[in-house]
């Protein structure tokens, strides 16, 4: 087909990839570099590479050297064959594990699953775990709870936690610090609002803020070490919801990338009230409210929260 | 009624009435309704006394009787009534900002003697008002004005007539009665009749119960002042100030020109009033408020707006709007019980809360994720808002021995429950804040007392270095003492007001709320 005198039309990439996979499968012992330059000649050097990175990426094919060669071979569909040398019961944890996904699996359920005796599964587990077939993530559930999967798994948000956990510890004055941010940033843009409109809607509308901005502002700011994706945000501004600073509102508007058609906005609110009368005067947050009364060891006409109150 | 508000309710008549009166008060308080022979045993105090004291409760509205089946009289205490009096200076300040100084005077006379013939209260007002405008030196009022001023209280309702009393047939009262239609309570007399000088018969404070006299030229009328009619007053000014705190002024204003439309047409305990047009709306407003176009963007603004105080009925008219009163009470309570929650607890705790409110029904690890806080602060604070009884739990349990660990824990919010709660407190509060003002008034009596009895002598000389002399008499660490205590005082007397606002709030939606279930069921 390289002959061909017509023009060929550029192989799409997907294309390459799928006969890469079946040379492959044709020589289950592995096949170098220079075999496939010979098959896939419209191929180039960077197109190859790509498509290695990938499907080693996807963990379709392992890298092999053999002499001064790179080798590329797939890898065995049938998982049961990584564990070529162990014995049956460690297949069988290796099986369940695999089947627990990258939400891990806790020691626990292992043995429940597999019924063996607990020796023999941590013997089994250190086994798999220095064959590097599976590793051990620790769990922010639950902060002495380590949970098994894959080696070559991304654990599940789940499990880390994502951006709101540093080593299992849930950070409490990040999520604090960002919700002050966030809701700074809706304040400005509501007093902005106000000064620049007169008509009321006018000023409601230009006082929404699209999740997009909010997200470019903190961004922006840098407060962040890891990279924040947009749902975290979201959580953070959901947060201001719950604290009653802030409203939502959905739009309809073009669908984007993240698909449903709707954009989020957002605002800050005044409140309904200022604060209710009770809690200006030292009875509201009184420790001792129960106690008080007149002729009791503590009464209001001896309390000292209203002595103090009094003088200021 | 709790023993809250009876705290509340003694002071005050002890306050109001004096000693003896609150016994008997405290009494019927616990024991209503009660026989007159039964008062006086268990008061000790004796028939006569009783007697007195009962019917000065009466003229005050806060004790009513009736008859038992066997035949004697049976006397109840209404603590609403007393609890009433905390709202007094509200009242005619009200009065005064609708209707002017001469309206002032009048509720505060109607107040202060319970219930009143029109004219005895006009000839009151005439002599005061005068008296100061002449002082003053401008000119005297005529006395078709301050009719005028009492008509316009009782065809807005704030003043009705007294209910009837029903007699047996030895003439006796045995209880009080509406005759006729809701409306008579309103029916003014016959004015046109030239009245006569009214006669000078004693003090009107103390009628006989048994004998009245005929209905003479409305002279047999007695008023009193409406206060529902009044709350119905304050709980729109709180509708108008809430919405005009979340979004402006000029909101407020709509909705208040709604609520006034809406005060004749809707019936008393409706939770959302009657449909009322733009063009109705539009007529009620203030001139030059605002154009046609704005109202109708103000309209959609607050219907849009996350309160639902306000929601579109209909099309006609220009579009037909009503305000949904309950909601909006709903509204407020929550906003007083979240200010509670923060302010006690902090801004985590409401955030919990919140979540609380907002999803109705949640598992502890569900709350842990919406509100961002680790999970160790969350169970803490959870806890907290628990043993406080800010929040409650519901049992779900997946097999029937309700074994811990195959059990769901949801937390929930019970607004009612909280809602009493916190006006309990209230209460307790207001009742400490008026017992310590109490303790500070007394304890500086003297030196008050010396204060204002200098300050009259100095007004009352012309020469200035004798007036100057007068006041030095009190001495400057005297001065001192008088200043703190002054400011004592009026901070306590502030936060007793502002108590009270929350109080209304909670009263009002309480019993929206059990009028609510009645109806539904
Ligand atoms: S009077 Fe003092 S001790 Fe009593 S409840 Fe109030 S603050 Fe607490």
């Amino acid at each position: 087909m390289a002959t061909a005198a017509v023009k060929e039309e550029p192989i799409e990439e997907v294309d390459f990839e799928t006969r890469f996979i079946m040379l492959c499968q044709a020589s289950p012992e592995g096949i170098t570099d220079n075999v496939i330059q010979k098959e896939l000649p419209q191929c180039d050097t960077k197109q190859r590479m790509t498509i290695v990175n990938r499907l080693l990426s996807m963990g379709k094919i392992d890298l092999l050297k053999s002499g001064s060669k790179l080798l590329y071979r797939l890898k065995d569909p049938d998982s049961a064959s990584q564990v070529k040398g162990g014995d049956n019961q460690e297949k069988l944890v290796y099986q369940i594990i695999k089947d627990a996904g990258n939400k891990g699996i806790w020691i626990r359920d292992i043995r429940f699953k597999c019924n063996l005796l607990l020796t023999q599964v941590n013997k089994i587990l250190k086994n798999l775990e220095t064959k590097k077939l599976i590793k051990a993530v620790k769990s922010v559930a639950a902060s002495k709870k380590k949970v098994y999967m894959l080696y070559n798994l991304e654990p599940d948000r789940s499990v880390t936690g994502g951006a709101w956990y540093s080593d299992q510890d849930f950070e409490s004055e990040f999520v604090e610090v960002l919700n002050q941010q966030c809701f700074k940033y809706l304040e400005q843009r509501a007093a902005a609002a106000r000064e620049a409109k007169s008509d009321p809607i006018a000023q409601r509308n230009a006082s929404f803020t699209p999740l997009e901005d909010v997200w470019k502002y903190i961004s922006d700011l840098g407060i962040s070490k890891v990279q924040l994706s947009k749902e975290d945000i979201e959580t953070i501004l959901n947060t201001l919801i719950y604290d009653g600073k802030v409203e939502r509102s959905l739009v309809a508007g073009q669908a984007t990338a993240s698909g449903d058609g709707y954009v989020k906005l957002y605002r800050s609110v005044q409140p309904l009230i200022p604060t209710t009368g009770l809690m200006r005067m030292p009875c509201g947050a009184c420790p001792v409210f129960d106690q008080c009364y007149e002729g009791g060891a503590v009464s209001p006409t001896t309390c000292v929260y209203m002595k103090e109150w009094l003088e200021i | 009624m709790t023993r809250r508000q009876h705290d509340v309710c003694r002071f005050l008549l002890f306050q109001q009435f004096g000693e003896q009166v609150s016994v008997v008060g405290k009494y019927l308080l616990q024991k209503s309704p009660s026989p007159l022979h039964l008062i006086s045993s268990e008061t000790h105090l004796d028939t006569e006394q009783v007697k007195k004291i009962l019917c000065i409760l009466i003229q005050q509205n806060i004790v009513t009787f009736g008859q038992h089946k066997r035949g004697f009289i049976e006397y109840s205490i209404r603590t609403g009534e007393i609890l009433n009096r905390l709202w007094f200076p509200k009242y005619i300040y009200c009065a005064k900002t609708l209707y002017g100084d001469a309206a002032e005077l009048l509720l505060e006379d109607v107040l202060q003697r319970g219930q009143v013939q029109m004219s005895k209260v006009i000839e009151v007002v005439m002599q005061r008002f005068n008296e100061a405008l002449e002082t003053s030196g401008k000119q005297k009022i005529s006395e078709s004005f301050v009719v005028d001023k009492f008509s316009n209280l009782v065809r807005t309702h704030f003043l009705q007539r007294c209910l009837d009393p029903i007699k047996s047939e030895s003439n006796k009262v045995v209880g009080l009665e509406v005759t006729g239609e809701e409306e008579t309570l309103y029916r003014l007399p016959d004015l046109s009749r030239k009245r006569k000088k009214s006669h000078d018969d004693g003090p009107p404070a103390k009628r006989s119960k048994s004998e009245r006299p005929a209905d003479d030229e409305g002279d047999g009328i007695f008023w009193r002042v409406n206060n529902e009619r009044f709350h119905q007053m304050f709980r729109d000014q709180a509708i108008v100030q809430a919405i005009s705190s979340k979004i402006d002024r000029s909101a407020g204003e709509v909705l208040r020109a709604m609520l006034r439309v809406s005060e004749v047409k809707t019936a008393g305990m409706a939770t959302v009033t009657t449909p009322i047009s733009v063009t109705e709306i539009f007529n009620a407003l203030p001139k030059d408020l605002m154009a046609r176009p704005l109202l109708e963007t103000y309209l959609s603004l607050i219907c849009d707006d996350s309160t639902n105080f306000l929601s579109k009925v209909g099309d006609s008219g220009g579009g037909m709007y009503s305000i949904n009163i309950y909601e909006a009470l709903a509204q407020l309570v929550k906003a007083h019980i979240e200010s509670v929650v923060q302010e006690r607890f902090g801004s985590k705790c409401l955030r919990i809360f919140r979540v609380l409110l907002l999803k109705k029904h949640l598992e502890q690890k569900q709350i842990e994720d919406f509100v961002m806080i680790s999970a160790k602060e969350a169970k803490d604070l959870l806890y907290t808002l628990f043993s406080e009884n800010f929040i409650t739990t519901t049992e779900i349990s997946k097999t029937p021995d309700h074994a811990p660990s195959r059990t769901f824990y949801l937390f929930t919010v019970n607004i009612q429950h909280v809602a009493s709660m916190v006006l309990n407190r209230c209460y307790k509060a207001l009742y400490n804040a008026m017992v310590k003002k109490e303790t500070e008034v007394n304890e500086h009596r003297r030196l008050l007392d010396k204060q204002e009895r200098m300050e009259a002598i100095a007004a009352s000389v012309e020469d200035a270095s004798q007036r100057d002399e007068i006041l030095n008499t009190i001495t400057p660490s005297e001065q001192e003492q008088i200043i703190k205590v002054r400011r004592t005082i009026q901070m306590l007397d502030h936060s007793e007001l502002q108590i009270c606002e929350g109080i209304f709030i909670l009263e009002m939606y309480l019993m929206y709320f059990k009028q609510r279930q009645k109806d539904k069921s």
